[in-house]
């Protein structure tokens, strides 16, 4: 009688966190860390320079792109941030980002530097804790894993473009693309 | 690296598969030995069959790596972290209940038929430079390392706030780095927790060839976890005195080198089965006891 108890009791706590962490769950484990088992990807991005969306890259039964962030990207550019707390590659990634003047503040509640505020709009995502944490998998490569820190620059002029990488992209570059966006964006804007 | 990504050629593979022969060979004779193998084939399937079941969110109740290229579920140690650093309390209660609900039933069965850490374990500690560590006081000082180990994940991922274990996690080193390294190898570049991780998995291999079941014993954290269920878990190994003949069969053959026949409760027994295997006659039985 006591061991049904016991396996009746520990059926109930697991009825609990199954039903409230089921999820939390499938997202960690979806969403994988390279750089916590010493490894760090280098950078993948799609094979186009901009992805067109939606182009044949995207994924079937991937989620779609909201429509307040295609609207959002209409007026300025959009810069997407995938973060997780624990996630070190992604501090660095950020850190390098805070000390070259790209963005202020911190992960959760980071701006744009303001050389960049003007046209360029950041959001950082939580993977764990906000809702937008699906939208990862969009801008992961068809056969890629989605990981943390994927950043994600992102314009609508008729189209909708994207330029993603994950892993830990050298800062220079970041403002080389950010720069070729606000470009693009304005010309289309202008015309 | 250095493998081309061609297992067919490799030499490697070809000296790790005849090994995994030999020691199959030699371990997997008994009655129930033959389903163990059978159990431990499938759950090494199950846990590496990604492809066919999608990523999930359960949680192993043995330990394997959920970067692992082709891993179904969750690792209970990274949970456990990801409950820390996330001060999340229903990832606590889902790992909690898992191995509850796994331990009140199997006690710590998945050690011995799941696990594929310890399929690798059974296979390799028969491997003739394997050599019998005899139960010493230091010896049963040193399982209490896994304890400790369990204990101090907590705190350490609190203080440093970051996956502690995981960065230098030997089993992870073993069953995600080294083999996305191998399959996806110049996509990734290793950082500086590289090094010591796999110094600890070295040293993890050396302690499993020379001591049975060695990680099982001294460093598994999900041993740690499910160890105590063992106490009071429906899976039982029971002993009959009145048909016992002294013959200590079972002793010499059990890989935990627990103290048997008497200590059947042990919070050390893997519920493998080969001391049931050997007994000469029935005192020893593996069996669910409902009460």
């Amino acid at each position: 009688m006591k061991k049904i108890v016991a396996v009746a009791i520990a059926f109930l706590i697991f009825s609990v966190g199954f039903y409230h962490a089921y999820e939390l769950s499938e997202l960690l484990n979806k969403s994988r860390c390279p750089g916590c088992i010493a490894l760090l990807p280098k950078v993948s991005t799609f094979k186009e320079f901009w992805v067109q969306y939606p182009s044949f890259f995207h994924k079937k039964g991937s989620p779609t792109l909201p429509d307040w962030l295609l609207n959002e990207s209409k007026q300025h550019v959009v810069m997407l941030f995938f973060w997780y707390k624990g996630c070190d590659p992604c501090k660095a990634q950020w850190e390098d980002m805070v000390k070259n003047g790209i963005v202020v503040g911190s992960e959760e509640n980071g701006k744009m530097a303001p050389n960049y505020s003007k046209n360029v709009s950041i959001i950082t995502i939580d993977i764990v804790r906000s809702e937008l944490g699906n939208l990862l998998e969009i801008f992961t490569p068809a056969k890629a894993i989605p990981s943390t820190p994927t950043t994600v620059i992102l314009f609508t002029t008729n189209q909708t473009y994207w330029y993603a990488f994950s892993g830990i992209l050298d800062t220079s570059m970041i403002k080389k693309i950010i720069r070729e966006a606000i470009e693009e964006w304005y010309a289309a804007a202008r015309a | 690296m250095v493998c081309g990504g061609s297992c067919l050629t490799c030499p490697v593979a070809y000296s790790a598969l005849s090994m995994v022969a030999i020691g199959i060979k030699r371990i997997y004779r008994k009655p129930m030995q033959k389903k163990r193998l059978v159990s431990q084939l499938i759950f090494l399937f199950i846990t590496n069959a990604a492809f066919i079941f999608g990523v999930t969110g359960l949680i192993y109740s043995y330990f394997y790596c959920w970067e692992s290229p082709q891993a179904t579920m969750s690792c209970p140690i990274g949970i456990l972290e990801h409950a820390v650093l996330e001060a999340s309390i229903f990832l606590a209660i889902y790992l909690v209940g898992t191995i509850a609900i796994i331990g009140t039933i199997f006690g710590r069965a998945p050690c011995g038929w799941a696990c594929p850490i310890g399929f690798l374990q059974d296979v390799v500690g028969k491997i003739k430079i394997s050599r019998e560590i005899k139960r010493s006081k230091a010896d049963e000082r040193a399982r209490y390392l896994k304890y400790a180990i369990l204990a101090a994940i907590p705190f350490a991922v609190h203080h440093f706030a970051t996956m502690a274990y995981t960065d230098i996690c030997p089993i992870g080193g073993l069953t995600a780095t080294l083999p996305i390294l191998l399959f996806h190898y110049g996509g990734y570049t290793p950082t500086e927790f590289f090094l010591p991780k796999m110094i600890l998995l070295a040293l993890t291999i050396f302690l499993i060839v020379n001591v049975k079941r060695g990680w099982c014993r001294y460093l598994c954290p999900v041993g740690a976890m499910l160890a105590p269920f063992n106490k009071i878990s429906v899976l039982q190994l029971t002993f009959d005195e009145s048909q016992c003949l002294k013959c200590m069969n079972c002793a010499r053959v059990c890989p935990m080198k627990i103290n048997l026949p008497y200590d059947v409760k042990s919070m050390e027994c893997i519920r493998c089965g080969m001391c049931v295997d050997e007994c000469p006659t029935e005192a020893l039985k593996l069996e669910f006891k409902w009460r």
